[in-house]
């Protein structure tokens, strides 16, 4: 059994991913944003972090910056649990020393196994060692789908 | 401010002002329109409010979208400054789409900066958001150039990137002052790094760096609790004047996160910057219309 916080802003994502691995024996805990998730991760000393990258309050590559600054969490796993494309969730990972990454939408099936994987601890290579799911389409042809920054 | 373009959307979808919500509703609205983009950006309440702030977006000219049963549709802003406009955030509920929301919302923005006697509206879309790009051609406006956002994790700079002769002064809250009145005269930046939007953002540190040949360039940045962000860049800005200047606030915020917003591409800053372990994150497109 792992202790396995989950920082993710999405509640129906969390959720999800917070049903899956507590049937599988673990003990996730789920937080909605970065401050709650560095005051819950501080607190918990947690095996593994699946931490967003977009939250609404601090950045997600911020909060796994200041995560890896803590002596206290040298043993803990953290990985990025995103929707962004494969590639730029990749590179942010790598850069920023995670562990793995984890692409939403998850596969129910698999997403156990693709946390689990990274709880045996190689170093870090922010590469799934398990078969991750992709991200769905991002795109239609509507151009309500329209967004200025 | 009108809330009601000239070409209403083929359903019976309407507009209220923005000013009607609290920041956490505004914050809502737009983290549920942007659920599914393709990088998401959630915001909460306060998040919102300091941008609102920051980069003068006027409530009373913004607009959310609500349906016939008084559902939220989405949201878009409009920042104001001069006689410039500045649409910002966006975004219709993915499950309400399909209802030409977008562009009722884009096209009330337009009236509206018309009516504040804008003469120019700008915005910034994300490079690959097609529906959007069509959009915003459709509706007149022309690409300008290719904008980053670009990250760099924490960690001191290697010392070979250190320039030894480079001499650091920093600067204070009126060199800041003066060296941004300087740089609004002939900023070309995208609105968020305007010297206004600093100046409203605050906490802002810099310093200079000078050369034994009598270079001299200067960083203003904006300092938050675990970040560094909104650079600045002036003065003479040859690589080894970039170097010094990243070198010294790197090595002096070594714990600190960085992300910079909307620099672009053709930055004179970023070859260095990348010697320094900046990654680009995405891109976005700046676009113009002359009203």
């Amino acid at each position: 059994m792992a202790v396995i916080v989950i920082v993710e802003d999405n509640a129906q994502s969390g959720r999800l991913a917070a049903k899956l691995l507590n049937n599988s024996g673990h003990r996730a805990i789920l937080t909605e944003t970065g401050e709650d998730g560095l005051t819950t991760i501080f607190e918990t000393s947690p095996d593994l972090v699946l931490i967003d990258l977009g939250l609404p309050d601090i950045d997600g590559q911020t909060v796994i910056a200041l995560l890896q600054q803590q002596p206290a969490l040298a043993k803990t796993r953290l990985i990025a649990f995103t929707a962004w494309p494969e590639a730029t969730a990749h590179s942010m990972a790598k850069a920023y020393g995670c562990h793995g990454v984890i692409i939403k939408p998850i596969d129910t099936r698999q997403f156990v196994a693709q946390v689990e994987a990274f709880l045996a601890p190689p170093e870090p290579i922010a590469q799934s060692p398990a078969q991750h799911a992709t991200t769905g389409s991002l795109h239609d042809d509507s151009a309500d789908r329209a967004a200025a920054e | 401010m009108t809330t009601q373009p000239t070409e209403l959307p083929p359903s019976k979808a309407f507009a209220v002002l923005a000013s009607q919500y609290s920041y956490d509703q505004l914050a809502d609205i737009y983290n549920q329109a942007r659920v599914d983009y393709i990088v998401p950006m959630p915001m909460n309440g306060k998040r919102m409010a300091e941008y609102v702030r920051d980069y003068d977006v006027d409530l009373n000219a913004s607009a959310v979208a609500l349906n016939g049963e008084n559902q939220e549709l989405g949201v878009c802003m409009l920042g104001v400054r001069a006689d410039r406009a500045w649409i910002t955030r966006l975004g219709v509920i993915p499950e309400r789409r399909g209802k030409h929301i977008g562009q009722f919302l884009t096209e009330l923005m337009l009236e509206n900066a018309k009516l504040l006697g804008a003469r120019r509206v700008q915005l910034e879309v994300i490079k690959g958001n097609e529906p959007a790009t069509r959009l915003f051609y459709k509706l007149g406006f022309e690409p300008v150039r290719d904008l980053m956002v670009v990250r760099r994790p924490p960690g001191a700079p290697s010392e070979q990137l250190n320039i030894a002769s480079a001499e650091i002064e920093p600067l204070d809250s009126a060199q800041i002052a003066a060296l941004l009145h300087e740089y609004e005269q002939t900023q070309h930046a995208a609105w968020t790094e305007e010297a206004i939007s600093l100046r409203n953002s605050g906490n802002l540190r810099g310093f200079y760096a000078a050369l034994p040949n009598a270079e001299r360039g200067w960083l203003i940045f904006q300092r938050l609790p675990f970040q560094l962000t909104h650079f600045v860049f002036g003065g003479a800005l040859s690589e080894p004047v970039v170097q010094a200047l990243l070198y010294h606030l790197h090595k002096t915020h070594n714990a600190q996160d960085t992300k910079v917003e909307n620099l672009p591409t053709d930055h004179p800053a970023w070859r260095v910057m990348q010697r320094f372990g900046y990654l680009e994150v995405f891109e976005r497109i700046e676009m113009y219309r002359y009203l």
